[in-house]
C-alpha cells in the first residue's frame, strides 16, 4: 500500500462532492500524517481491523476522518462503494469518525474525547506489557478543550511513553485563526512542560514525520511523545490553502474539477 | 452499604484483574481495603473526571472492566457526554458509580447534591441504571453490575439507613422486589434511600411496598400488574420528580395501565438552605411526616 498522498487527497474530494459536505480543508491538512503512519508506523493486520494486537490509531479531530476513510479504503476495510455513497442515506459512513466504522476506534465528532480513549488504550497496552501504541491525531483547535490538557497530565504522570499525540497544528479552527480565536502559544514548549517528549515537523513533509516518529520509537522514556506538525489547511489545493471557507463549503461543479485538476498524477516523493 | 461496596469490589477484583478502579480523587477510606489488596488495580485519575471517563472507555475497549467512581454531582452528570459517546454509544462494559446522590452532602450544598442523574442518564441508549436500597440490595447490584458486559451507572445514595431486607437478594433485570403486601389498594414503591420510607409509610396504610433497585429497565409487565391492583400508586425517590423512578412509572402507567400516581421527589428546585441530611429532606418535603400528609391528601 503506498498511501500516495495525491490520491488520497483526491479521494477526499470525490467524497466531499458526493457527499456534498464540508470539512475538505480539515481532512487535507492532516493527509501526510495519516499517511506516514498507515504505511510506517501502525502495526495492523490488513484482513482484520480488529485484531487484538494492533496498534490504535484515534483520530480525535472527528472532522477530518475523510482523510482517515481515504486511508481505510486502501487498506480494504472500507469499500470504494461506500466512499462512493458518503453521507447518502441509509449509510455508515457519517461525516464526522464513528466507532462503528472498521478502523476508527472512537467517536470523535465531538471534540476532546479521542485524546483520553488513546490514553485508555494505551495503558491497557502498557498494563498487559503488548508493546501496542496509541496514535492519537488531535487538531490545534481542539487543543481548546479541557479534557485535553486532563490527558497530557494523566499520560505523563502514569509515563505512558507507548502515546503518540500527533498535532495538527494548521493555525485555524472554526471560526477563525487559532490566533485570533483561542491563542495557543508555543505548543512543543507546552507540552515539554506537560511532561511529554515532544518534537516538531513541517506536517507535509513525510520523511520529516517519519524521521520524528522514528526517533520518538528509539526513545521509551518514560515520556508520552507529542509531535506539533506544522500543516496548512486545505493543503493541497491551492484555492483551498489557508482560506477556512473550506472548513464550510461545499463544493461546486466547477470548483471540484478545478481542485481535481490541480490533483491529478502521483505526488513526487 | 458501602462496606457491601468495597466487599464485593476488592472481592471481584481480587478473582479478576481486568477489574480496574478509577476514581477521580474521591472515596476517602472507602477504598482502603482495594488498596491494600489490589493496589496494581487502582488508579487515581485526579479531579479530572471527563478524562477519566474517556480513559475507562479506551481500557474497556482493549479489555479491561474498569468501574468509573466519583460523586453523582460529577460522574454522571458533569461528563454526561462522555458516558454518552465513549462508552453507551459503544456499549462498554463500564461500571460507573455514582455515590452521594441526593442530599447526603446536605452541608456542602447544591454543587455537591444531586436530583438530575437518573433522569440524564435515563435517556442514554445502552445503559442499565441501578439503584440499590441497602446492603442486600448492594451485593446483589455489584454481582449483576460487574458481569452484565454493557454500560451500567450504579447511583449510590444515603447509605446508613439499615437494611430492607432480611438476607439476600437475588436481582432479575428491571424487576422490583416485593417487601409488602397490604390490605389496601395502595402501592408504594421506593428505590435507594426512600425505600425505608417507603417501608415506614406502608405499615400505616397497610400498603403493598416495592423496591425498585433497577431504575433501567423497568419490568413493563410488573409495573402494570401493580397499578391494575392499585387504585392509588405513590412512588417515592430522593431525585427529581421529572425524569426519575416516579416519571418511568408514570409513563408506563399512562401507556398501559392507568391509574393515579403521586410521585413525591425533589419538586424542580434547588436546595435553598444548609444543614444536616434530615434538615434538607424536610426541606424538600420528603421526610416522613411530609409524605405521610401528602398520600393521606393523595387518597382522599
Amino acid at each position: 500500500m503506498r498511501f500516495d498522498v495525491r490520491a488520497l487527497r483526491r479521494t477526499v474530494l470525490d467524497m466531499a462532492y458526493a457527499g456534498k459536505t464540508g470539512h475538505i480543508a480539515c481532512a487535507f491538512s492532516l493527509i501526510e500524517l495519516l499517511a506516514v503512519l498507515y504505511r510506517s508506523h501502525l502495526s495492523y493486520d490488513p484482513k482484520d481491523p480488529m485484531n487484538a494486537d494492533r496498534d490504535y490509531l484515534v483520530l480525535s479531530k472527528g472532522h477530518g476522518v475523510m482523510a482517515q476513510y481515504a486511508c481505510l479504503a486502501e487498506i480494504g476495510w472500507i469499500s470504494p462503494g461506500d466512499l462512493g455513497r458518503y453521507c447518502s442515506d441509509g449509510t455508515r459512513l457519517t461525516g464526522l469518525a464513528d466507532p462503528h466504522v472498521p478502523g476508527v476506534e472512537a467517536s470523535t465528532g465531538s471534540l476532546g474525547h479521542g485524546l483520553s480513549v488513546a490514553v485508555g488504550l494505551a495503558m491497557a497496552a502498557k498494563r498487559r506489557g503488548t508493546g501496542q501504541r496509541a496514535f492519537a491525531v488531535i487538531g490545534d483547535g481542539e487543543l481548546n478543550e479541557g479534557a485535553i490538557w486532563e490527558a497530557l497530565l494523566f499520560a505523563a504522570h502514569f509515563r505512558l511513553d507507548n502515546l503518540i499525540v500527533l498535532v495538527d497544528e494548521n493555525g485555524f479552527q472554526a471560526m477563525g485563526r487559532t490566533e485570533e480565536v483561542m491563542r495557543l502559544g508555543d505548543l512543543p514548549a507546552k507540552f515539554s512542560e506537560f511532561g511529554f517528549d515532544a518534537a516538531d515537523a513541517d506536517g507535509h513533509d513525510e520523511d520529516a514525520i517519519d524521521d520524528a516518529l522514528h526517533r520518538f520509537s528509539q526513545r521509551p522514556n518514560g515520556k508520552p511523545k507529542a509531535l506539533v506538525a506544522h500543516t496548512v489547511k486545505g493543503k493541497g489545493v491551492s484555492f483551498m490553502e489557508n482560506d477556512n471557507r473550506w472548513h464550510y463549503t461545499r463544493l461546486t461543479s466547477e470548483a471540484y474539477e478545478r481542485a481535481k485538476s490541480e490533483l491529478a498524477g502521483v505526488y513526487p516523493r | 452499604m458501602r462496606d457491601a461496596f468495597s466487599r464485593a469490589l476488592v472481592s471481584a477484583a481480587e478473582k479478576d484483574e481486568r477489574i480496574v478502579l478509577l476514581t477521580g480523587d474521591h472515596g476517602y477510606a472507602l477504598f482502603d481495603e482495594f488498596r491494600a489488596r489490589v493496589p496494581a488495580q487502582y488508579i487515581n485519575a485526579g479531579v479530572a473526571e471527563q478524562n477519566m471517563v474517556g480513559v475507562a472507555a479506551g481500557l474497556a475497549k482493549a479489555g479491561y472492566k474498569p468501574v468509573v467512581y466519583g460523586l453523582s454531582s460529577f460522574v454522571p452528570i458533569r461528563v454526561l457526554e462522555y458516558l454518552k459517546l465513549d462508552v453507551c454509544y459503544e456499549k462498554l462494559p463500564v461500571l460507573i458509580v455514582g455515590d452521594g446522590a441526593g442530599f447526603v452532602y446536605s452541608i456542602l450544598g447544591v454543587s455537591h447534591q444531586s436530583a438530575e442523574d437518573v433522569a440524564s442518564v435515563r435517556a442514554l441508549p445502552n445503559v442499565t441504571i441501578l439503584s440499590p436500597a441497602d446492603a442486600w440490595e448492594m451485593q446483589a447490584s455489584m454481582a449483576y453490575a460487574l458481569t452484565s458486559g454493557s454500560p451500567i451507572y450504579m447511583r449510590m445514595g444515603k447509605a446508613d439507613l439499615g437494611p430492607v431486607h432480611r438476607g439476600i437478594v437475588t436481582l432479575r433485570e428491571g424487576a422490583l422486589l416485593g417487601l409488602r403486601a397490604g390490605a389496601a389498594r395502595l402501592a408504594i414503591i421506593g428505590t435507594g434511600s426512600m425505600v425505608h420510607a417507603a417501608l415506614d409509610i406502608g405499615e400505616e396504610f397497610d400498603a403493598s411496598v416495592f423496591s425498585a433497585p433497577f431504575l433501567k429497565p423497568l419490568s413493563t409487565d410488573q409495573v402494570v400488574r401493580i397499578c391494575e391492583d392499585s387504585d392509588h400508586v405513590v412512588v417515592l425517590e430522593e431525585h427529581s420528580i421529572y425524569g426519575g423512578l416516579g416519571s418511568a412509572i408514570a409513563e408506563i402507567a399512562g401507556w398501559l395501565a392507568p391509574t393515579r400516581i403521586l410521585r413525591v421527589g425533589v419538586e424542580d428546585r434547588f436546595s435553598a438552605t444548609c444543614g444536616s441530611y434530615r434538615h434538607l429532606l424536610s426541606e424538600h418535603g420528603l421526610d416522613e411526616a411530609s409524605i405521610r400528609s401528602r398520600i393521606r391528601r393523595f387518597i382522599q
